[in-house]
């Protein structure tokens, strides 16, 4: 995992649970006439091989910073099953776009792209490619863009991949990156907020963009940590806002718990989608009173990395993956989850209802979380995760 | 896994209904480049915002489902450009510093299809949408089936299709240039029914195909060969029917 916290998990899990906002700096350079808060990863990113070099973009290199992590893993599983049955999905919203924004200013002012852009860069399916031949995998490889849904989607997609037969395991993730088109996009949307997003705040005024990249090597059989529900709706509703009734939301979150076979009071820790926005908080919080008889534990970790769009998903999942990993390298004895506080000003508003939101230290039994993706355009997707201690 | 056609809708300039295709399938010939349906099945406000990949997609789309009106369906749109052309034109705004249109870029997303299929429709199931550069129309087929594997009794959308890419890219892609989409009811089949589904490894031949190859599917399933291969890089997709 790479964001504006950190570049691994063992970088970025303190900062999360200290609630550290420091990852969130200003740039006036991206929108015209406007200084913009956003969560960029900062510092060099792993160069792309030579041979992959039609990929070279700023979101690839971000998922080849995350897939680093992981490499050697992906290398056991590789050697264990053969390269042809591992597969790959890929969320993202930008894929290189900001590379091609480069090319096509470059175009603009000479009649030519940039010599270094390729296609291959800005296609979405470019994004699950790039993973496939880094990686010298020859399963399927796909990527899904269904705006903030695409990450967890993703993982949605690897376990049905997996159980169908058509591959024993798959790198699935999602990666964005900032670029003019979603910062402008947005801002043109009057989605973004003057200051750093505080979601579920009575004063929240909107999201704040961040980029990363999460990735995961899913398998087949008993890992520490499960994807044990996926539940998924649209909502007809609006291309670029939520049906403020949250009928779609509840039936994700419905959903993922049937599939999981749990009841609500099952769900020890919720991630929500919390993007900021009037009316995403105002929905999500009012089908979560409605999913949940008792509220569970619930941050937003938006106001930490910034909403990483069509990489979100997965990198919440990672957030609830590191929730309970974390909890299981403890001692042997009850383990408890160390829950990411919900940064914010502090001032909740009072009309989102009975929310429970994670304070600094808060802890939770061991049991299953949840975590929310609300995507533009009305696609949902709910995730269920729980660990199985071996 | 098996996936049975329960019903099929496809349009390209000039072939554009079922008697139509089949004269085609028989006997193929290139496709026009570009063109696109009246839609007038959307609401104006929608249709309004539609632009030609939208219109065609939505087109076989609807005329699809026609038959399974109200059921619960789930939707996949696959496409190797998507609305690429139309976020050509949001980059292009950018580059001389102008303002965007928050529609145009609300519709310019992978997903905008989906999402206006799911409001014209009225339709609250599951929806994905991929792309998988040459392998576009064989991912979508796969993703149809994880949706099958997660919910076994609710069929599936499945909508492929593509326009021209716009003048700045369009020179770096080899491919049939052509306007059309190919939508597939399908629905999650027992062990001696429908079509068998499978990704077979090896060395495949290089092709450069002369129609899509969701279109090289649609020859095949109207034919009475029993083997589909449809290969690209080192993947071979295959198809089978008893």
């Amino acid at each position: 995992m790479v964001n504006a916290l950190g570049r691994t998990p063992d970088e970025i899990w303190p900062r999360l649970l200290a609630a550290d906002r420091s990852g969130f700096h200003t740039r006036d350079d991206i929108v015209p006439g406007r200084s913009l808060w956003l969560a960029e990863v900062e510092g060099r990113l792993p160069r792309i091989p030579q041979r992959l070099r039609r990929f070279d973009c700023r979101n690839n290199a971000l998922t080849a910073a995350a897939l680093e992590q992981i490499e050697s893993r992906i290398s056991d599983v590789v050697c264990a099953v053969g390269a042809e049955r591992v597969g790959v999905v890929m969320g993202t919203s930008t894929s290189g776009v900001s590379d091609a924004e480069a090319a096509i200013r470059h175009r603009v002012r000479t009649q030519q792209l940039t010599e270094s852009f390729d296609y291959d860069q800005l296609e979405l399916g470019g994004t699950a490619s790039f993973v496939a031949e880094l990686l010298g995998l020859g399963g399927p490889a796909y990527t899904i863009s269904t705006a903030c849904s695409s990450g967890a989607r993703a993982l949605a997609s690897a376990r049905s991949l997996i159980s169908i037969g058509l591959c024993d395991a798959v790198v699935a993730g999602a990666t964005d990156s900032i670029c003019g088109l979603t910062t402008n996009g947005f801002s043109a949307l009057q989605a973004i907020s003057d200051e750093v997003t505080n979601p579920c705040s009575a004063n929240r005024r909107g999201l704040t963009l961040g980029e990363g990249s999460a990735v995961f090597l899913v398998t087949r059989g008993d890992a520490d940590i499960r994807l044990r529900g996926v539940g998924e709706s649209s909502e007809g509703h609006h291309m670029s806002a939520p049906d403020p009734s949250g009928e779609g939301a509840e039936k994700a979150m419905c959903g993922a718990l049937r599939d999981a076979d749990l009841d609500a009071s099952d769900i020890v820790y919720l991630n929500l989608h919390g993007t900021g926005t009037t009316l995403n908080d105002a929905m999500e919080c009012a089908a979560i009173e409605r999913v949940f008889e008792r509220v569970p534990p619930c941050s937003s970790t938006k106001s930490l990395v910034g909403h990483t769009l069509g990489a979100a998903g997965a990198m919440e999942a990672g957030f609830c993956w590191m929730v309970l990993e974390r909890a299981l390298r403890e001692p042997p004895g009850p383990a408890h989850l160390a829950l990411p506080p919900h940064a914010f000003d502090g001032e909740v508003d009072p009309a989102l209802g009975a929310l429970d939101l994670a304070r600094a230290g808060a802890q939770a039994p061991m049991g299953a979380i949840m975590s929310n993706s609300f995507g533009f355009g009305g696609n949902n997707c709910t995730l269920v995760l729980e660990a199985s201690p071996s | 896994m098996r996936a049975a056609v329960h019903h099929w809708e496809a349009w390209a300039p000039g072939v554009e209904d079922e008697a139509a295709w089949r004269r085609w399938c028989a006997d193929p010939k290139e496709l026009e480049r570009e063109g696109c349906p009246d839609a007038r099945f959307l609401p104006a406000l929608l249709r309004r915002r539609c632009g030609p990949l939208a219109r065609i997609m939505l087109t076989t789309a609807f005329r699809c489902c026609e038959t399974h009106a109200g059921a619960p369906l789930a939707t996949v749109f696959a496409s190797r450009h998507g609305n690429i052309n139309e976020s050509v034109e949001l980059l292009e705004r950018l580059a001389h510093r102008q303002p965007l249109s928050p529609t145009s870029f609300s519709h310019s997303v992978h997903n905008a299809q989906a999402g206006l299929f799911s409001i014209a429709a009225s339709n609250r199931e599951a929806s994905s949408s991929i792309a998988a550069q040459q392998d576009t129309f064989m991912c979508g087929w796969i993703e149809a089936l994880t949706l099958l594997e997660r919910a076994p009794a609710r069929p599936v959308l499945l909508v492929m299709g593509d326009v021209p890419l716009a003048s700045p890219f369009a020179p770096l892609v080899d491919e049939p240039e052509t306007s059309y989409a190919l939508a597939l009811l399908l629905s999650a089949a027992a062990q001696d029914e429908g079509l068998r589904f499978s990704i077979e490894g090896g060395q495949a031949r290089q092709r450069r195909p002369r129609w899509p190859d969701a279109l090289e599917f649609l020859r095949w399933m109207l034919g009475d060969t029993t083997r589909l291969e449809l290969a690209s890089g080192p993947r071979r997709y295959v198809w089978q029917r008893d």
